[in-house]
C-alpha cells in the first residue's frame, strides 16, 4: 500500500463518512421492504448483495411481487438505474490509468452518495493511487454498511416500527450534499430547475419525470455558464 | 410471487442493470470520451439529479402538491440549520426531530 493510496483513502472516507449516517435508515427500509413481499432472509440477502443499488431493488419489489415478466423487471431497473450512465461517463477519466480489474470493482461500486461527495476531488487529482484510495475507501465502508444495515433490516422486519418515517433521513443526507454545491448561480440553477422539473413532469410514466427533471436541470445549469462567460467577456 | 430458478435468474437479470449502467464509460476507458461540451454539461448532473430526487419528496403528498406538508417544514429546518451551524449530526436530529412532533404531535 502506497502513501498516496492511505492518504487518499483517509480523505475520501472523511468526506463522505457525515453522508454515509443517512445510508443506515435507508438500508434498514430496503430489507424490511424485501421481506414483506415474501423474500425468505437467503433471498433477500441474495438480491441485496446481486444489485447492491437500493431504487432498482426497491422499484423492482412489486414486480417480482406480482411475478411479472422477466424482461419488464429487466427494463425497470434498467431505466430506475440510467442515472448511473451519467454517473460513470461523469467520473470515467478518474479511472483510465487503472487496471480492468479495478474498474470492473468500480462498476459495482459505484453510488450516488460516494459519486457526489467525491467526484469532484478525484477528476482533480493527478497522483493515480490517491485517487483509488480515494475512491474505495468510502465505497467499501458504503457496501459494507449498506449490507450489514440491511441484514438488520431483514431479520428485523417484524419488530421495527414503520411509522417513525426514518427513510426521510436520506432526504436530509442529499439535502445536505446539495447545499454546498449551489454556490455558483449556474450550479443553483441546475438544482432549482431540476427538482422543478421532476415536481412537474412527475406524471410521466416510468419515473421518467425523474429524468427529464435530471436533463432540466443540467441544460439550465449549461445555458447559465454560458451566458455568465459571455458576459464576462464583453 | 416467482419462485426458485426464476427468481435467482431475475435478481441477476437486474444485477446486470447495474452492472451495465454503472460500468458503461468506466469499462470502455479511453476508447470512449465524452465531447467538452456534453462532460462540462455533465458537472450539473449531481446538483440537479440530488434535486431532482429531493424536491418531489419534500413538495408531494401522494403525487399532489402540498406547500404546508410536515416533510417540507422539517427539510427547511435542516437547510437553516445547516447553512447556521457546522455539526455534521445537527441537521439529522433536528430534521427528524421536527417531522416526528409535527406527525405524531399534531398529527399532520
Amino acid at each position: 500500500m502506497s502513501d498516496a493510496f492511505r492518504k487518499g483513502a483517509r480523505a475520501g472516507w472523511a468526506d463522505f463518512l457525515p453522508m454515509s449516517v443517512g445510508l443506515i435508515p435507508w438500508a434498514v427500509v430496503t430489507g424490511i421492504a424485501m421481506r414483506s413481499i415474501g423474500l425468505s432472509p437467503v433471498e433477500a440477502m441474495g438480491m441485496n448483495l446481486i444489485v447492491y443499488a437500493g431504487t432498482a431493488q426497491l422499484g423492482t419489489l412489486p414486480l417480482i411481487a406480482t411475478g411479472a415478466p422477466l424482461w419488464l423487471i429487466f427494463v425497470t431497473a434498467l431505466v430506475l438505474n440510467l442515472r448511473f450512465v451519467i454517473f460513470s461517463a461523469a467520473i470515467a477519466p478518474a479511472f483510465h490509468d487503472h487496471h480492468w480489474a479495478r474498474r470492473v470493482s468500480a462498476s459495482y461500486l459505484l453510488v450516488d452518495g460516494v459519486f457526489a461527495v467525491g467526484a469532484d476531488k478525484m477528476l482533480g487529482a493527478r497522483e493515480p493511487e490517491w485517487r483509488w484510495g480515494y475512491f474505495i475507501a468510502p465505497s467499501v465502508w458504503c457496501w459494507c454498511l449498506w449490507q450489514v444495515f440491511v441484514l438488520v433490516g431483514v431479520l428485523g422486519a417484524e419488530i421495527v416500527p414503520r411509522d417513525w418515517s426514518l427513510e426521510f433521513m436520506v432526504t436530509i443526507a442529499l439535502m445536505l450534499l446539495m447545499i454546498p454545491m449551489a454556490r455558483t448561480r449556474p450550479m443553483l440553477l441546475a438544482a432549482v430547475a431540476g427538482g422543478l422539473g421532476a415536481v412537474l413532469l412527475r406524471d410521466l410514466p416510468l419515473r421518467l419525470g425523474l429524468f427529464a427533471g435530471i436533463a432540466i436541470g443540467i441544460a439550465s445549469g449549461f445555458v447559465a455558464e454560458h451566458w455568465q462567460t459571455r458576459r464576462a467577456e464583453r | 410471487m416467482s419462485d426458485g430458478l426464476t427468481l435467482w435468474l431475475t435478481f441477476a437479470a437486474i444485477g446486470v442493470t447495474t452492472l451495465m449502467t454503472r460500468g458503461s464509460f468506466i469499462m470502455l476507458g479511453e476508447k470512449a470520451r465524452l465531447p467538452a461540451a456534453l462532460h462540462r454539461a455533465l458537472r450539473y448532473a449531481p446538483a440537479a439529479a440530488l434535486s431532482a430526487l429531493v424536491v418531489p419528496d419534500i413538495l408531494l403528498d401522494g403525487g399532489q402538491l402540498q406547500p404546508l406538508n410536515p416533510k417540507l417544514l422539517a427539510a427547511v429546518v435542516v437547510v437553516v440549520v445547516a447553512l447556521r451551524w457546522r455539526n455534521p449530526w445537527l441537521p439529522f436530529i433536528l430534521g427528524m426531530g421536527v417531522l416526528i412532533a409535527l406527525r405524531k404531535g399534531l398529527g399532520l
